[in-house]
């Protein structure tokens, strides 16, 4: 008998190729299983885009009544990453059977949620630049890279791949924002006064954050605090 | 966070001094008249030198007298002619606040149209990242050129002309009006750098002019897109493009004269998306301002004027 190539229809014409690699590439130990089915992802996604399509606006929004420079060209910066960021989640919502208009749908989690980030976004003045940059820095931003960070963990790496292959992207440079956002914060605030602003303000949107449930409305409301 | 703002509310660190936007309209507004440019210009004497008190512009008041306004601004930048240095540097601080307002400007954007498509906001965003970027270049060419911030008055009539509170007509004062007066600006800095053997300032700039025509794209697109199917839409918002353009033709010194201190930046303009009609219709605009002879006149009588008045404190100081 010849080696068959291709299978055929009876159990005696399968082909002799073994089940498993001859080159002993490591099989994929990941089981499928995860706490999010696409309903549940797509929401979450929903949130993540609101979250970041709101922070992009208002960093914009602040930039002219920013006076420090380098805090406006770096901004420049952060805007542009939190802008592909939304653009990605949104690319992804169509994939989560969320209709193809839905790129540029974001969703609160809740009303409670849409009232932070209106918080988040109400310094206005040139003289607090430190309560501008303490909320994004301090509180939120880590507050996202620990529920996507989470997300990633607890999603069906399998099934749910391409949502970790844009968060793995996110948390990267949300990580490295957080570390440029608290080397300003910590020069700026040069004097107990000013290191008290940045506490006060970051204790009382840290609050205003746990209450809501955080970016998912999830987050368990008995914990004591975020981060 | 209120949407829309003021160029008064523009926010800016000590280094800063802010000059008076009265004087860019009156440049704007100048005939092709000596009397009349003499008329209109030194009335603002003592706003011009209260303006330039403190910092490096002092001394091109001390020597020209109001007229420093139309002389500087008016004179191609050369080289070899007197006090070339601190012109060119004159020249550099006003492009880098000019980035500064136009980051400004496309973070406002953001903001304060909340409602526009998200492929809008993606281009505003990049634009944001891009211009942080220009205010770092100019700032470090700035420092390349023995200059530093804050050396001149930062005047914000490009915020306060481009800005409005209108999405078409946002994108077509800044992107189309500011950021095409940058092309026009950036390729004479390209000439001048060549002519100086800079590479530094050369290569950088010419970056930079690469990231404009993109932006000058964004606007071209915009308009488009926010007034298609709205000819009278359309229509208004090219009004206020020109209106735009007319200011930021400073009374001649960018034009298409071959004496003209600032070029039209043709090729860029086409590849950015602008069309024949529109790039003949800004040489126009700029033609209808003082023609170079006229200003060189207009300045000599304003710095007579400006002579006679430091003899006569002169000679009250003496008494």
């Amino acid at each position: 008998m010849t080696e068959r190539m291709y299978p055929g229809i009876g159990p005696d014409e399968r082909t002799t190729f073994a089940a498993y690699s001859a080159f002993d590439i490591p099989e994929d130990l990941r089981e499928l299983h995860g706490r999010y089915d696409v309903v549940a992802t797509a929401k979450r996604v929903r949130n993540f885009r609101y979250a970041e399509e709101w922070m992009m606006m208002m960093m914009g929004g602040w930039i002219a009544t920013i006076p420090e420079v380098p805090v406006k060209t770096g901004l420049g910066k952060v805007i542009w990453e939190t802008a592909v960021a939304a653009d990605e989640f949104g690319k992804r919502l169509p994939e989560l059977r969320c209709g193809r208009r839905a790129v540029d749908s974001g969703e609160p989690s809740n009303n409670a949620f849409a009232d932070f980030i209106q918080s988040l976004a109400g310094p206005e003045t040139p003289n607090l630049t430190v309560e501008k940059l303490a909320g994004l820095f301090d509180v939120f931003i880590p507050h996202l890279i620990e529920i996507y960070e989470l997300h990633m963990r607890e999603t069906d790496q399998i099934c749910d791949a391409p949502t970790i292959e844009i968060l793995e992207d996110i948390v990267r440079k949300k990580r490295r924002h957080v570390a440029w956002g608290q080397e300003v914060l910590d020069r700026l605030c040069e004097t107990d006064g000013l290191r008290e602003r940045r506490r006060t303000r970051a204790d009382t949107l840290r609050e205003e954050l746990l209450k809501s449930g955080g970016v998912t409305g999830t987050l368990d409301t008995r914990r004591e605090s975020l981060n | 966070m209120k949407r829309f703002i003021e160029h008064e509310e523009l926010a800016r660190d000590s280094r800063f001094i802010r000059g008076n936007n009265a004087q860019a309209t009156v440049l704007a507004s100048l005939p092709d008249d000596v009397d009349a440019v003499v008329k209109a210009i030194d009335p603002m004497a003592q706003l011009i030198e209260e303006g330039v008190r403190g910092t490096a512009a002092e001394p091109l008041f001390e020597a020209y007298g109001p007229a420093f306004i139309i002389t500087v601004l008016n004179e191609p930048l050369d080289p070899e002619a007197p006090a070339a240095g601190i012109r060119l540097l004159f020249r550099m601080h006003g492009i880098f606040v000019g980035e500064l307002q136009a980051l400004e400007g496309a973070a406002r954007s953001l903001w304060d149209f909340p409602d526009a498509p998200w492929e809008f906001k993606m281009n505003m965003a990049r634009q944001c990242w891009d211009e942080g970027r220009h205010v770092q270049i100019f700032e470090k060419l700035l420092i390349h050129l023995g200059g530093e911030v804050g050396m001149f008055p930062e005047n914000t009539f490009l915020f306060e002309c481009a800005c409005s509170d209108d999405p078409a007509m946002r994108v077509a004062g800044v992107n189309r009006g500011l950021e095409g007066l940058a092309c026009d600006v950036f390729r004479d800095m390209i000439r001048y750098a060549q002519k100086t053997g800079d590479t530094v300032m050369e290569q950088a700039v010419d970056y930079v002019l690469a990231d404009e025509i993109t932006h000058v794209r964004f606007g071209s697109e915009w308009v488009k897109e926010f007034t298609k199917d709205n000819p009278d839409y359309l229509e208004r918002t090219q009004n206020f493009r020109r209106e735009v353009d007319k200011q930021f033709n400073f009374g001649g010194a960018r034009s298409d004269r071959p004496d003209s201190a600032i070029q039209i930046a043709i090729e860029d303009r086409l590849e950015a998306g602008f069309d024949m009609d529109e790039i003949n219709e800004i040489s126009s605009l700029s033609s209808a301002g003082p023609k170079k002879e006229t200003l060189r006149q207009a300045a000599a009588i304003l710095k007579e004027l400006h002579d006679a008045r430091k003899s006569n404190q002169n000679k009250e100081v003496t008494q």
